[in-house]
This record gives structure tokens, C-alpha cells and sequence, in this order.
């Protein structure tokens, strides 16, 4: 089995080749607005690297977000048109469900926080169990304050991961908890593959279509007239 | 040799696929007008959740359509620009897995360009030099396509676009969305000489064109008209600023050609499908003794058909992109993407 993976939900971009018990190949990029030029490049290099053609590959995992709107959709399109080319399974998975599996060692509550930019942080709480953690609250879009408040209200010691912990590491620290550094600051596409594996083994896929990124923000409904380059402006017939 | 062209640089989630260069085999348009009708103008956020939601249905659309294959396909083309990044991104990188899943050749292709060679899968073969008018919601530019198959931008608007101001002309009068063609229809029982509407820069020595005074006139004058109590006739309204813009596409257009020595004329983008800029360039380049091209409708606004044709020409000339090709929303037309 070859999984290949793609994790675009934040600044930083990684595609991975896994199979059950290794990686064979990653890459990943910490530049931000880079996906674009990363992404496709990338996979070539490890389909390179692992010696193997794109047709044997056996599914396509993604992370579906919640996260940064423009690099996500870099990851969904290439995971749909890929799977859709190649007629594989597929499987989307929250990328902060992800994050927070890279923090399945940690006993006790972990916040898995995410700029959402614009002053606002994508988070959800978990619980590592054996083998894996558990989601304990719902994924949530809101301002520092409200995500403090969530914190201060559990009551119990909870490590805060994800880039908004170093985003936002100030006002957490006003707030009695702990903040991971940059080492699990980001979704890895390795770790989402290593995810994705019993999935594809259960079957438990999805079709290329039904891969759509967690938005939980409605789209601002500014018009692109001021958007478009003048002289040469693109688009719309 | 089969090429499959992919656009989503606006509101248009579109799919074409080409044959041998000039043969048209499919092309799907999965319009989001519906979507964008609520604001009256595209939303670039919009866009894009609808281009990443459409695009591969699209896609298998246009693949039965064709009845072939995607493992069929010799190569992926797409639009890079110029457009809404966000909408080009989900383009791109979809045609990047494409060429990925199948190790097929990557060709991203400018917009611009793209919908002059539209003209060869109707037309054949383009016989440069010859002057082209794209005009659309997104862009109104004046460029030439020289002999040697390069183009070049002799100017265009340094304001709205031509559709881009129909869409805001018609939002103001209570018309429906997009508004060209809402524009068009409510023109023909109109007086284009009821008011007379500004035509900015006609008589400077650019190709250049501005039509935000225009726009502005037109709603200063309604709203003239409704202070002094006069109920205002919106079909002379459509049909003289509709007249307006017509007469500064078709005059700049034509200086241009005269003063390039040009003798064909290719009309393309949304805009051209408007019945009044058809009909005047249609007698204009009859009385000159130009020849006009204008493809059919679904070959003049935003499809992938015509980036099919577009890719398909730059890879008859070994011109393909790396996998690492970046969106540009500012797309020149650059003399390094040249067939020729
Ligand atoms: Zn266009």
C-alpha cells in the first residue's frame, strides 16, 4: 500500500509517501503562500525518491483544514484531480484532528490552535486515549478571548499547540497553560498519511468530489472589481 | 494529439479538450452567475469554494463529452493568469495533479491570448499580423498578434471593463445580474442619441480606454432626472450608454489597426457577445474592407476550449511549463510564451 499525502492547511506545506509502517519520502516548505509552487514539485520528488509512478500509488489522504482558505485548496484541488485521474480512494481528514495526533504522548487535554488570520484562531480540544486521541469539543472559529476563556473554563492543565500557541503566545500566557514550540506547531503530511493508512485498509474512503476543506467561515462578500489588476485585469467574460 | 484546457481565472469553472490543434472535441462551461448574481459582481471567495466544488465533475463532463479518456490526454493546459488568484490557484493545481497522475506535459497559458486563439477552432489556422479586441467583464485590452505569433498590449481600459461596467450600470437601474446582456436587451428599444453619455479619451493618441466617467455620468444623470421628478426612460438610458461604450471599443479598436496596418480584426471575450458591438465592427470592417473574426458565443466568453487551443499551439512549438508554475493575476503577454 502507497498512501500519498498532502497537508496545505497552514503556512507550511508537506506532502509525504507512507505506506503501513514507514515513510518512504517527505517534503515540506515552512514559506507561507508558497503551496502553489511547492505542492505539485514536491510529490514528483517523492514519487522520485520512492522509486514509484504515480499509477501505484494505492489512495490520496489530504487534510481538509480548518486553516488558511488559499493553501488548502491548493492541497484539495491536487488530492481530487490526482485521486479522480488515477481512479483511487481517497481520504480527507481535519488537519487539527492531525496536529493533535502529533500530541498523542501528552497526557491530559491539548488545545490544537490555528491562526485563522484576521484576528481570529481555528481550535479544538483533545484527549490522547490508546493509539490515538480523542476530539472533545467541536472545531471552532474565534477570537483570542473566547479561545482563553474555553481554556481558563476546563478546569484542568491543558498544553495549547498549533501555530496560533506562537502567534498568539502572549495573551496564552496570561492564561495558566502550557505552549508547545514550533516542533508540533504545524500538520505533517507523514503523520496524516500514518492516519490515513487504517482507513484505506477499512475502506473507509471518500470519492474525489467529496473532498472539501472545512471552511467554518462564510466568504467575505467583497467584490473582485477592486481585486482584478487594472490595465490587464484578469477574468470574467 | 488530444489537449485538455482548464480555466477558473474568474467566475467560470470551464473545461475544453482539442484535437490536433483546431478541432473542437468538448467544452463545458459550469457558469457561477447564479452564485455571484446576489452581489452584483464577482466575489472572489465565492469563486474559488465553487471552482474547488466544480471542477472535477467538470472535468468528467467534458472527458464523456469527448468520449475519450483522461489517460487519452497528451497534455494538461491552464490558464495562469491573468484573473483572481485564488480562482487560478484551484485551477492549476488541479491540472498539475492531472499531469502528475499521468506524467503528461503541464502548459499554463495567458488568458488573453487564449481567447484570440479560440478563433483557430473556428476559423483554422490564424494568419498573423492581426489586431484583436478582448473584452469582457475582467478585461478590456487592445493587443496585436504579430507576424511572427507573438502578441503584445497596445492598451486597454485604465479603469473598469467594459462588462464590468455594464454589471454596474445595470445594478443601478434594477437589472438583473450579469448585466450585459440585460444591458443589450433593454437597448433594443432604446435611443442610443437620448442622452448624450461622455466617451472618454476618443481623441487622445493612446489605445488606452477609461469607462469609470461613463458610468459615473450615467448615474449622475438618473439621479438628476429623479431630484427634478422626471421619470427617466431606462431604454434610452441602456441604449446611449451602451452606444458609448461601443463607440470608444470600436474607435480605438479601428485607430489601432490603421495606424498597425492591420487588416484582420478578432473580437473575443464575454463582451463581444453584446448584439450592438457585433453589428457596428461587422459594418465598420465591411465599409474598411477589414476582415472580422468573431467566434461563437461559447468561444468568445470565458471556456477552456480556448485554452486547449492556446496550449496545444504552445506545445506544437515545445513550449510546456515545470510543475512548479505559479499563478500570476497580472499576467503580461509576455514575449516568452511566443508560438512562433
Ligand atoms: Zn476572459
Amino acid at each position: 500500500m502507497y498512501v500519498l499525502a498532502i497537508e496545505t492547511s497552514t503556512s507550511r506545506s508537506s506532502v509525504a509517501i507512507v505506506d503501513q509502517d514507514r515513510v518512504l519520502a517527505s517534503a515540506s516548505l515552512g514559506i507561507p503562500r508558497r503551496h502553489g509552487e511547492f505542492v505539485a514539485p514536491a510529490i514528483g520528488f517523492c514519487l522520485t525518491q520512492a522509486e514509484l509512478s504515480a499509477e501505484r500509488l494505492t489512495g490520496i489522504a489530504v487534510g481538509l483544514g480548518p486553516g488558511l482558505f488559499t493553501g488548502l485548496r491548493v492541497g484539495i484541488a491536487t488530492a481530487q484531480s490526482m485521486a479522480a485521474s488515477l481512479q483511487l480512494p481517497a481520504v480527507g481528514m481535519s488537519s487539527l484532528d492531525v496536529l493533535a495526533f502529533q500530541a498523542r504522548y501528552v497526557p491530559g487535554l491539548v488545545a490544537v490552535v490555528v491562526d485563522a488570520r484576521r484576528g481570529e484562531l481555528f481550535w479544538a480540544l483533545y484527549r490522547s486515549l490508546p493509539g490515538g486521541v480523542q476530539r472533545q469539543s467541536g472545531l471552532r472559529l474565534g477570537r483570542i478571548d473566547q479561545l482563553t476563556a474555553e481554556l481558563e473554563s476546563q478546569g484542568e492543565d491543558v498544553l495549547v499547540i498549533g501555530d496560533g500557541s506562537l502567534v498568539y503566545r502572549r495573551e496564552l500566557q496570561v492564561v495558566d497553560v502550557e505552549l508547545a514550540g514550533p516542533d508540533i506547531a504545524w500538520p505533517d503530511a507523514a503523520v496524516l498519511g500514518e492516519l490515513a493508512v487504517p482507513r484505506f485498509i477499512r475502506e473507509e474512503t471518500q470519492r474525489p468530489t467529496d473532498l472539501q476543506p472545512i471552511y467554518l467561515r462564510e466568504p467575505d462578500a467583497e467584490l473582485g472589481w477592486e481585486e482584478r489588476g487594472r490595465l490587464y485585469g484578469g477574468g470574467r467574460t | 494529439m488530444l489537449v485538455l484546457g482548464i480555466e477558473t481565472s474568474c467566475d467560470e469553472t470551464a473545461v475544453g479538450i482539442v484535437e490536433d490543434r483546431f478541432a473542437l472535441r468538448a467544452n463545458i462551461i459550469a457558469s457561477q452567475a447564479e452564485l455571484h448574481a446576489p452581489f452584483g459582481g464577482v466575489v472572489p471567495e465565492v469563486a474559488a469554494r465553487a471552482h474547488l466544488a466544480q471542477l472535477v465533475p467538470t472535468v468528467d463532463h467534458a472527458l464523456v463529452s469527448a468520449g475519450v479518456g483522461l489517460s487519452d490526454i497528451d497534455a494538461i493546459a491552464v490558464t495562469a493568469g491573468p484573473g483572481l488568484a485564488g480562482a487560478l490557484l484551484v485551477g492549476v493545481s488541479a491540472a498539475k495533479g492531472m499531469a502528475l497522475a499521468h506524467d503528461v506535459p503541464l502548459i499554463g497559458v495567458n488568458h488573453l491570448r487564449a481567447h484570440v486563439e479560440a478563433a483557430q477552432l473556428e476559423y483554422g489556422e490564424l494568419e498573423p499580423p492581426l489586431l484583436a479586441l478582448v473584452v469582457s467583464g475582467g478585461h478590456t485590452s487592445i493587443v496585436v498578434m504579430d507576424a511572427d505569433g507573438r502578441f503584445r498590449q497596445l492598451g486597454g481600459t485604465i479603469d473598469d471593463a467594459a462588462g464590468e461596467a455594464f454589471d454596474k450600470i445595470a445594478r443601478f437601474i434594477g437589472l438583473g445580474y450579469p448585466g450585459g446582456p440585460e444591458i443589450d436587451r433593454l437597448a433594443q428599444q432604446g435611443d442610443p442619441t437620448a442622452f448624450a453619455f461622455p466617451r472618454a479619451m476618443l481623441h487622445d493618441d493612446s489605445y488606452d480606454l477609461s469607462l469609470s466617467g461613463l458610468k459615473t455620468a450615467v448615474i449622475r444623470e438618473l439621479r438628476r432626472l429623479e431630484a427634478a421628478g422626471e421619470q427617466p426612460d431606462l431604454a434610452d438610458v441602456a441604449a446611449s450608454f451602451q452606444e458609448a461604450i461601443v463607440d470608444v471599443q470600436v474607435a480605438k479598436t479601428l485607430r489601432a489597426a490603421g495606424a498597425e496596418g492591420l487588416d484582420q480584426i478578432v473580437l473575443a471575450g464575454g463582451v463581444a457577445a453584446n448584439s450592438r458591438l457585433r453589428a457596428r465592427f461587422a459594418a465598420e470592417c465591411e465599409a474598411n474592407g477589414q476582415r472580422l473574426i468573431v467566434p461563437s458565443i461559447p468561444l468568445c466568453t470565458d471556456n477552456g476550449a480556448m485554452v486547449a487551443a492556446s496550449g496545444a499551439n504552445l506545445l506544437a512549438a515545445g513550449v510546456t511549463s515545470d510543475l512548479g508554475l505559479a499563478v500570476d493575476p497580472n499576467l503580461a503577454l509576455a514575449a516568452a510564451d511566443a508560438t512562433a
